[in-house]
């Protein structure tokens, strides 16, 4: 059986028309990722780290050059079905967490259940996903506002992982934390690559970094090492 | 099942509890504006329609205006009792009737009285006392009988304090002969009549009487018909017509009914209703500027949410539908509160400047408050749309950026 790689990219390029001329964010990536890795993409501010999470999250599209996940060519999506691999197969963790305020952090993991399902969860999984980062009912009542920084992004791994995503991306998932409670949020990150799931992590820290199989450092939109 | 976007909607109305309730207000402001004015107007229309539909089954034959007197006889000029309507005429009209319906032959003018030595001018009507009973009430006393017996219309009555016995003397002070009539009977109030009969403030006597006094007999003022069968009043007409109007370019009489009198007065009244109708409108467009700039500052406050929601998965359309059901939300709690509103102040206006609620609860016009409230509510869910729309085609990458 022929091994086909969850993530290709292949020649993409990503070209922002500004009014000071093109900014070429992406150039010419070639790129493959592979099941179960677990991939930490490194590399100064403006180097391109966002431009490829974006790519990586399906929230955008190259300008040049193709990009498969999960077999799929994404820039032949509608949106709709983009939309709809975002919810089934991708896991966002954000450095600011972005839960949505007006819901609990109960709310907050049942929402993608949600939208897949199109019904309030009964299955109790969406308990279970904060059970497993530590969350008790008590806890799970309260808003966004009410938690602490690493509380918030428990929720918020709590949330992406509960439509079974292949793909985790994390972009400074321990940005906003102080140094041992992003120890406790790697942890978690790394026992999820160790159940099968791959691990896509930006980051500007090298003790970060160090979690991952696999550095990609990018400089200029290219890839350097 | 309980959606989790009208949750969010709900969240985001009690989040931002006073602004929604400010914009809601302006949507009570439009739902009671346009329901009491619509309401208003109704109740003016159908009052007059009662008080003009007791001559409903007349119709009105005069001479016709243009036709005054023989062409070329200006010698004759001085007088004009030739306008009328003429024995031989009133005999086509017989024939052109049937035996079915009433024929009352009307004549009329304006007399100069006195009264206990208080002078005054009044129409006087003469009228066959057979025909008086086919379509006058007497209220109090009787009919005609001896020459000199007259009715008096019961404003005429209540103004002058009259009762039955008394005499009224006709004519100017200076006139030879003042002849005196004595009041038989009070006549039950007409209103505004529609067969051009107004005799709250008139006096009747007998047709005999009238033509000794002011001469003319035979040429009547109005011919009134009054039909079995009202929905025959066409037909009848058009017998009418062919039978007296012979000469096309020069009709010899007008024949009139209630409906074409009516038609001009509602289409006149109902023209007051748009209008009035329209000043609400505008209170309306006012609160829909209001709602647009909720929701825009609800999308605009809320940029980064909606970037997280379009980013984990959340569709186009259920990113509109959560603005869209702020838009109802506040739409359903404006029209309701105006629903209610209206009931009050609508009935407190009918009762205040129409003088009458009696004509409130009929469907013609309570009809006005579910009218209003949709009316209120679509006005929100469209003011509502661009707002929603905005926010459902944001990229989500800006979105999240947004501080």
């Amino acid at each position: 059986m022929i091994d086909t790689p969850l993530i290709r990219f292949s020649d993409v390029s990503k070209v922002y028309h500004l009014e000071s001329g093109d900014f070429t964010a992406l150039d010419h990536i070639s790129l493959e990722i592979q099941d179960n890795e677990f991939v930490a993409i490194m590399g100064p501010s403006g180097s391109g780290k966002s431009t490829m999470m974006n790519q990586l999250g399906i929230l955008d599209v190259p300008t040049s050059g193709e990009l498969f996940i999960s077999g799929r060519n994404v820039a032949s999506l509608t949106a709709l079905e983009r939309t709809h691999m975002r919810r089934d197969i991708i896991g966002y963790v954000f450095q600011k967490f972005y839960l949505i305020p007006l819901l609990s952090a109960y709310e907050n993991v049942e929402y993608p259940l949600i939208l897949k399902h199109k019904k309030r969860d009964d299955s109790g999984k969406a308990t279970a996903m904060l059970k497993a980062v530590g969350f008790d009912e008590a806890m799970s009542a309260h808003r966004p506002t009410q938690l602490s920084g690493g509380q918030q992004q428990r929720v918020a791994i709590a949330r992406a992982l509960v439509n079974d995503p292949k793909i985790m991306l994390c972009d400074e998932p321990t940005g906003n934390l102080d140094r041992k409670t992003g120890f406790q949020i790697m942890d978690i990150l790394t026992g999820l690559h160790r159940e099968g799931k791959t691990v896509i992590i930006v980051t500007h820290d090298p003790k970060i970094a160090e979690y991952a199989n696999r550095i990609i450092t990018l400089e200029d939109g290219r890839i350097a090492a | 099942m309980k959606d989790i976007f009208f949750d969010l909607s709900v969240r985001s109305v009690r989040l931002n509890f006073l602004r929604s309730l400010l914009a809601s207000i302006g949507i009570v402001i439009g739902v009671v504006a346009i329901s009491s004015m619509g309401m208003l107007g109704t109740n003016m229309q159908l009052q007059v329609k009662d008080q003009l539909s007791s001559g409903a089954d007349t119709i009105v034959i005069t001479a016709d205006a243009v036709r005054m007197g023989p062409t070329g006889s200006s010698s004759t000029s001085s007088s004009s009792s030739a306008t009328g309507i003429t024995k031989t005429q009133l005999n086509k009209i017989k024939l052109a009737a049937g035996t079915a319906n009433k024929i009352v032959p009307i004549y009329s003018t304006s007399t100069q009285f006195t009264l206990a030595a208080v002078p005054g001018r009044s129409t006087v009507y003469g009228i066959d006392p057979d025909d008086i009973t086919k379509f006058l009430t007497i209220s109090n006393g009787t009919n005609i009988d001896g020459i000199n017996d007259a009715l008096v219309g019961s404003t005429f009555a209540t103004n002058f304090n009259l009762k039955i016995g008394n005499r009224i003397r006709i004519g100017k002070d200076t006139d030879a002969s003042r002849p005196v009539l004595r009041i038989v009977g009070i006549l039950a109030p007409r209103g505004m009549s529609s067969d051009n009969v107004n005799t709250d403030n008139a006096i009747v006597v007998s047709s005999d009487w009238y033509t000794n006094q002011y001469g003319g007999k035979d040429v009547y003022k109005q011919v009134n018909v009054i039909v079995k069968n009202i929905d025959t009043i066409p037909d009848v007409e058009a017998v009418i017509d062919a039978k007296l109007n012979t000469d096309e370019k020069k009709p010899a009489v007008r024949i009139s009914d209630a409906s074409s009198r009516l038609s001009g007065i509602t289409s006149t009244l109902s023209s007051i209703t748009t209008f009035i109708l329209a000043i609400g409108g505008i209170s309306l467009l006012v609160a829909a500027t209001s709602i647009f700039n909720v929701m825009m500052m609800s999308v605009n406050e809320r940029i980064q949410e909606i970037g997280i929601l379009l980013s984990i998965g959340t569709e186009k359309g259920e990113v509109r539908r959560m603005f869209l059901y702020e838009a109802v939300i506040l739409g359903i709690l404006g029209a309701s509160v105006g629903g209610v509103g209206s009931l009050i102040i609508g009935y407190s206006v009918v009762s205040f400047m129409i003088g009458t609620t009696k004509y409130f609860f009929l469907p013609a016009s309570i009809i006005y408050i579910p009218v209003g409230m949709a009316i209120g509510l679509a006005v929100c869910v469209l003011s509502g749309m661009y707002p929603a729309w905005k926010a459902s085609n944001m990229d989500p990458i800006d979105a999240l950026r947004a501080e």
